[in-house]
């Protein structure tokens, strides 16, 4: 009993962790339209950053994270502009295929100019904390209660800002947020800024309490994709359930099968999701 | 107010659609357009609201040559322009959809908001509900509420009773007349040609992108040969 609520308990920590890349896949897709697998490089790039500047400079998880952000974000729209965008006149399956290349030259890069070795951050090491027979530790806090507060404020962003309402505008009709003045263009461009930049932040997260390495994000985009796909691509508050399911799924999953399965939850749950209802739990388009 | 000319447009390399059409607005009025399907109802309302450039012809409100500006630049020239289909944001509530309208300007957004809520009472109820909830009639008044948000000089109508029931048609025609009756002019194209021409100022008929008929809406409603062509008798 302890070790299932003990799994159920680190699977929703995780998936508020893949929440976070989820949540730039999905924008990502919500306005451009396209799935972005680059995106799996983006969290990638965040977490070299972030490891970076906190092994060199001593910089602590927040400001790392910040760090992460913008790396992801830059990196995220350099990409854009000189690659992706260029074959939106092809379709989306042309983009999403070229950000599949994408993500391998990026992972190529950053073991080009990092070595192909595990990293690990340079934090205080805590003593996990126990409570009816289950474990947390100070750091999972940190970073959970790090990854509500970005949540948080995407979805005040998304609801409350002027921009993000243009945002959600934009998503759901172009032609006509046209008509009111937005640049769907524009926007779209600080879409993939904030979807990239969110892998980036995410890719930090989830490295924080293992290592990293080059594959780290492309080893964690099943789960990303899956998380997205199971909330229903396009839909915010549905990557952040679909995340916490995966989570969930994945630490249960291992309790009866070898570990090497963990991933047979993301594919089985994107085989599932895409046959039976490829709108997602809270999808909101039939696309 | 409106006075366009020589308007010619189309979709990329075909044929083009607009071979010279024109339109006047004058103020106070209301104005029809109608024609068969194909004809390019639609596409010189767009032209006129920017959204479909302009190989030939000037655009011209209030004497103002708004012929090179875009939609926005339209927009803030005083053109308002209602689209036939998907014309409110359906994934954002009512109040969102009137408020994202004056992304554009928005300076004191909050009383013409609630000026639009006092003209359709429906709106204030519904301001919380996702804008695809609504039903027919109710979508439609909140896309020209949008439009009412931009503070217009003239509101473009492309079929506004388009799939709407007979009564929730003939609600929709008395709320274009009051808007009209309180100084807003209306350009609009119109399926229900008959009932349209009645509450008209003026109507023009649009074959194959150019001017075929032009007159009164109760004179071309009268017309012979435009009952014959589109109003089935
Ligand atoms: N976005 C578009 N791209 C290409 N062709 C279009 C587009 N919109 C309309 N057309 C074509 O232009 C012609 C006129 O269309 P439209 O202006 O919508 O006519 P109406 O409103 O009078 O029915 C039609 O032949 C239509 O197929
Ligand atoms: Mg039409």
């Amino acid at each position: 009993m302890t070790i299932v609520a003990q799994a159920i308990l680190n699977g929703i920590m995780t998936g508020m962790l893949i929440a976070i890349p989820a949540l730039g896949l999905t924008a990502i897709f919500a306005v451009l339209r396209y799935v972005n697998f680059a995106i799996g490089a983006y969290a990638t790039v965040g977490a070299f950053a972030a490891w970076y500047v906190n092994t060199r400079f001593g910089l602590g998880v927040f400001p790392a994270a910040l760090v992460a952000f913008v790396a992801g974000g830059v990196v995220g729209l350099i990409a854009e502009q000189t690659a992706l965008a260029r074959l939106r006149p092809s379709g989306a399956l042309a983009v999403a295929i070229a950000s599949i290349a994408v993500n391998l030259i990026l992972e190529n890069v950053i073991r080009f100019i990092f070595g192909n070795d595990l990293q690990g951050f340079d934090l205080p090491i805590a003593r996990d904390w126990r409570f009816a027979g289950l474990r947390f530790g100070p750091q999972q806090l940190q970073t959970a209660t790090l990854a509500i507060v970005i949540m948080a404020v995407v979805f005040l962003f998304l609801r409350f800002t002027r921009f993000g309402k243009a945002m959600r505008a934009v998503a759901d009709n172009p032609d006509l947020g046209r008509l009111f003045g937005m640049d769907p263009a524009r926007i779209a461009m600080i879409t993939v800024v904030l979807g990239a930049g969110l892998a980036g932040v995410g890719g930090v997260l989830l490295g924080l309490d293992t290592a990293i390495d080059p594959m780290t994000g492309s080893r964690l985009l099943l789960s990303i994709f899956a998380a997205a796909v199971l909330g229903g691509l396009g839909s915010i508050p549905g990557a952040v359930l679909g995340a916490v399911m995966i989570g969930v799924g994945e630490e249960l999953a291992v309790l009866v099968l070898p570990a090497t399965y963990r991933s047979a939850v993301g594919f089985a749950t994107i085989l599932l999701i895409l046959s039976l209802r490829p709108a997602g739990i809270l999808g909101e388009r039939n696309t | 107010m409106l006075k366009a000319e020589g308007l010619v447009a189309g979709y990329g390399a075909a044929e083009e659609i607009l071979k010279g059409a024109w339109i006047d607005v004058e103020a106070g009025e209301i104005v029809t357009i109608i024609g068969p399907n194909g004809a390019g109802k639609s596409t010189l309302l767009k032209a006129i609201a920017g959204l479909v450039p302009l190989k030939g012809g000037t655009v011209k409100m209030n004497g103002a040559d708004v012929t090179r500006q875009d939609a926005l630049g339209r927009s803030k020239a005083g053109l308002a322009f209602v689209m036939q289909e998907k014309n409110v944001f359906g994934t954002m509530s009512v109040a969102e959809n009137l408020d994202i309208a004056s992304f554009g300007n928005s300076s004191g957004m909050a009383a013409r908001r609630e000026a639009i809520y006092a003209r359709y009472p429906v709106l204030a109820e519904k301001r919380k509900a996702m804008a695809r909830t609504l039903s027919g009639g109710q979508r439609q008044l909140l896309a020209m509420g949008m439009g009412l948000m931009t503070e217009p000089k003239l509101l473009l109508l492309d079929e506004p009773t388009a799939g709407l029931s007979p009564k929730a048609a003939e609600e929709l025609f008395m709320a274009i007349i009051e808007l009209n009756q309180s100084g807003l002019p209306v350009l609009m194209v119109e399926q229900h040609a008959l009932e349209a021409l009645e509450i008209s100022t003026r109507g023009y008929v649009i074959v194959t992108g150019r001017n075929a008929a032009t007159g009164g809406g109760k004179e071309l409603a009268a017309d012979p040969e435009v009952r014959r062509l589109f109003l089935g008798g």
